[in-house]
């Protein structure tokens, strides 16, 4: 009887154990990093650095501290980087205290915002988030508008018009303005212009040759396959969107339409095939080889591969050839294409107003030229502003590493990343029938047409 | 007289020495569980404005999630990995623990083998994974090669191979957790029962299958409960291995339940899956108490 009770109890704790991973309980407390005891705010430090004619309209300042939620996506020390920036932001405003708390991927980021906001608490007053979860940002009220922000500001409408169009295309809804672009990226193609170079080969200007040279380019080693191409598609949407692009019709036209039954998307469905089927210059099916593609291209286990521009600095460190970096090829001889992603800064509006006007002149501040220059040029990401190419340090980095203007450039040819109502729903469905037929489990025009249904149905609650 | 006294006069001391457990239990246990049967009546959608606050709709999102043929299939999944993983690890865990119970010279070192993969974050472990599956000069497929395997090599976007890669990758995680339990037992176990059937003349099998195997009956139930549970709670390695495809078929339904959460930031769904999970690893718990208990009696 004792015993038997014993085991009762130790199963009570094993299924505590499983309701730690249910959803009501409260998130955890994130981890902040040891910040610096806030300065006393005195009005004589800000006198001499700051323009005498601001000084007047803004007197004794109370002191404000203010968090900041920023995703490590990539393989650079973001968190290192970003702590220099608060350093020299707080140097100019001694009276903000900035806490970065650096949390894990996107996902991780916006998944603890939400339990924190949903479980009553109150959110960071800024935070780095997904461009594209703008949708499910403004549904769920969680994120405050910049408008009011742009306008108090001297010059605020240049200031917005300076970042890249591309990639704004994500921070307008209902005629409000509503994320400020900064750790952004694109897709792009890289190639190992070595193996070009040696089998007479220019890089490629259209599906036709770009085709054609990954089936050159693909050589038997023994038991193993160097495939002319490498092209992940375990988390599909994004690195397929190119290809509809290039095919002349994206899979999205607003917030509330996709397309994805259409003839010229059943097309570029049908070349990814292709790729593999008639031209044998790929391995066949869906491919799970995110992570293993930017190595399989430097250490030449492939001559190709289709990728993050985030990947490029790591790509150039690992490369002991010459590294090349275009947009896709599109369909037509001489088109190309690509799709920006990437994350924004979002101010939430369950942060206190002066944490919220704080974290204002934060990101005003850090998308200073000089800033948005300096993190590309340490990141790898894509400077988010046109004025951060004429920097000098930007220019003298461009001259050395020309590739990092090619990531750029891309973007001319880039359509909008996939940006729905719903997204986590409708980005579910289109990739479910899209590894389908990359599977051979069901025809191109009969996935896309099903994937066309069920999105249209996904997205009826959310449109009316 | 003394004894009867202290009936009568409750002791509180340990109803105080419970107290933290309990009120552990229920602010982390019952309360979220509680939690959730009520939000399970209701529909409630973050991400839509009209749907934020919630609406009363009875059994709705059971009826949606059992009419989902979907949601069927991920109840399959879910079952093709509980039998995939519960049996084989439990008994790769049985043999291991046998294989190492003994006085060998640097046992040890073969001791610390089979436990390490479970000493690894479930991430790291599926990373260093997902580099073995690599078609072509993958380490698992290299080896599948020379013992003579010729079929599909690329393991995880295989809709009809990623579930089975993912169900490898939980029983080399557990095996060597479930032998931990099983070689304490093991080295718990009398001896004198086995010189005594020494003296009857049973060879090993038989000391194995009449004597060993009764006496760790209770070692059993309890790793298959661990077992079970684990099965339905490690979700890790399906986010970096396959995140839930190709095409859902790898979905099981912890990360269906995270999916339709944080995804789909759909409350009521979410809750009602919960509800589903409790109340299937309560059955499953309570079953097999009644069962292994009753043979004792």
């Amino acid at each position: 009887m004792r015993t038997q009770r014993f085991l009762v109890v130790k199963v009570i704790l094993l299924i505590s154990l499983l309701a730690a991973c249910s959803p009501a309980v409260p998130t955890e407390a994130p981890t902040v990093e040891p910040v610096a005891p806030t300065e006393a705010p005195t009005v004589e430090p800000v006198a001499p650095t700051e323009a005498p004619a601001v000084e007047p309209e803004e007197p004794v300042m109370e002191p404000v501290t203010f968090q900041v939620f920023y995703p490590v996506a990539v393989d650079a020390p973001i968190a290192a980087i970003l702590n220099g920036y608060i350093e020299d932001f707080q140097a100019e405003y001694p009276y903000i205290t900035v806490e970065p708390v650096f949390s894990g991927g996107y996902g991780d980021v916006q998944t603890a915002i939400q339990t924190t906001i949903d479980g009553g608490g109150e959110p960071p007053a800024l935070a780095v988030m997904l461009a594209t979860a703008l949708y499910d940002l403004i549904n769920a009220d969680y994120i405050a508008p910049l408008d009011g922000y742009v306008a108090d500001m001297e010059g605020g409408d240049a200031y917005v018009a300076d970042f890249l169009p591309a990639f704004l295309a994500n921070s307008y809804y209902d005629g409000q303005f509503w994320s400020v672009p900064f750790q952004r990226s694109a897709v792009v193609m890289y190639y190992n212009a070595d193996m070009f170079a040696e089998a007479g080969l220019e890089p490629p200007t259209s599906w036709q040759s770009w085709a054609e040279a990954a089936q050159a380019l693909t050589v038997q080693e023994g038991d193993t396959t160097n495939w002319g191409l490498h092209f992940s598609s375990d988390w599909p949407y994004w690195l397929f969107q190119p290809l509809a692009i290039g095919a002349g019709q994206n899979i999205l036209e607003d917030d509330c339409t996709v397309v994805f039954d259409n003839p010229a998307v059943i097309e570029a469905v049908q070349f990814y095939i292709d790729l593999s089927a008639e031209y044998g210059a790929m391995p066949a099916g869906v491919q799970a080889s995110w992570p293993t593609d930017p190595p399989d291209l430097a250490s030449g286990a492939t001559a190709m591969i289709v990728h993050s521009s985030g990947s490029l600095s790591g790509l150039l460190e690992q490369a002991d050839f010459e590294l090349g970096v275009m947009p896709y090829p599109g369909k037509e001889e001489g088109t190309y294409a690509s799709v920006p992603g990437g994350g924004n800064f979002y101010i939430l509006k369950g942060a206190p107003q002066e944490q919220q006007d704080a974290a204002w002149k934060f990101v005003e501040f850090i998308t200073r030229p000089e800033y948005v220059a300096d993190y590309s040029i340490n990141t790898g990401y894509i400077a988010s502003r046109a004025s951060a190419y004429d920097t000098e340090a930007m220019q003298a980095y461009v001259a050395e590493v020309p590739q990092a203007l090619a990531t750029r450039d891309a973007l001319q040819y880039a359509g909008a990343e996939l940006a729905t109502q719903n997204l986590g729903q409708v980005r579910g469905i289109f990739h479910d029938y899209l590894q389908r037929a990359i599977n051979g489990e069901m025809g191109a025009a009969e996935a896309m047409a099903a994937a066309q249904a069920e999105a249209d149905a996904a997205l009826a609650d959310f449109c009316p | 007289m003394n004894a009867q006294a202290s009936r009568k006069q409750p002791k509180p001391l340990p109803y105080i020495l419970i107290l933290p457990t309990v009120a552990f239990v229920a602010l982390f246990t019952a309360w979220p569980v509680l939690l959730s049967i009520y939000q399970s009546f209701f529909r409630q959608r973050m991400n839509i404005a009209r749907f934020r606050e919630p609406t009363f709709i009875g059994l709705g999102n059971y009826v949606d999630l059992f009419t989902d043929p979907y949601f069927i299939k991920v109840i399959s999944n879910t079952l093709y990995y509980i039998i995939g993983t519960v049996p084989i690890s439990i008994m790769l865990g049985f043999l291991f623990a046998l294989l190492v119970n003994r006085k060998v010279r640097g046992i040890g070192f073969f001791r610390l083998a089979f436990f390490h993969p479970m000493v690894l974050p479930m991430v790291s472990a599926a990373t260093i994974w997902l580099f073995f599956f690599t078609p072509d000069y993958g380490l698992f497929n290299t080896a599948l090669r020379f013992l003579g395997y010729s079929g599909a090599e690329n393991w995880t976007g295989n809709p009809n191979l990623a579930l089975l890669s993912v169900i490898i990758v939980a029983i080399w995680k557990n095996s060597g957790y479930y032998m931990i339990f099983y070689l304490a037992g093991l080295q718990n176990l009398p001896t004198d029962v086995y010189e005594a059937a020494a003296l009857d003349g049973a060879n090993g099998w038989q000391a194995l299958w009449k004597i060993t195997l009764p006496l760790l009956r209770r070692t059993t139930v309890f790793i298959t409960i661990v077992a079970f549970i684990d099965a339905f709670r490690t979700v890790d390695h399906i986010f970096v291995l396959t995140s839930g495809g190709p095409s859902r078929s790898s979905t099981v339904l912890l990360f269906e339940l995270w999916q339709q959460r944080f995804e789909y930031q759909d409350i009521g769904v979410s809750a009602a899956i919960t509800v589903i999970f409790v109340i299937v690893l309560l059955a499953f718990t309570v079953t097999n108490f009644i069962t292994s208990e009753r043979k004792e009696a």
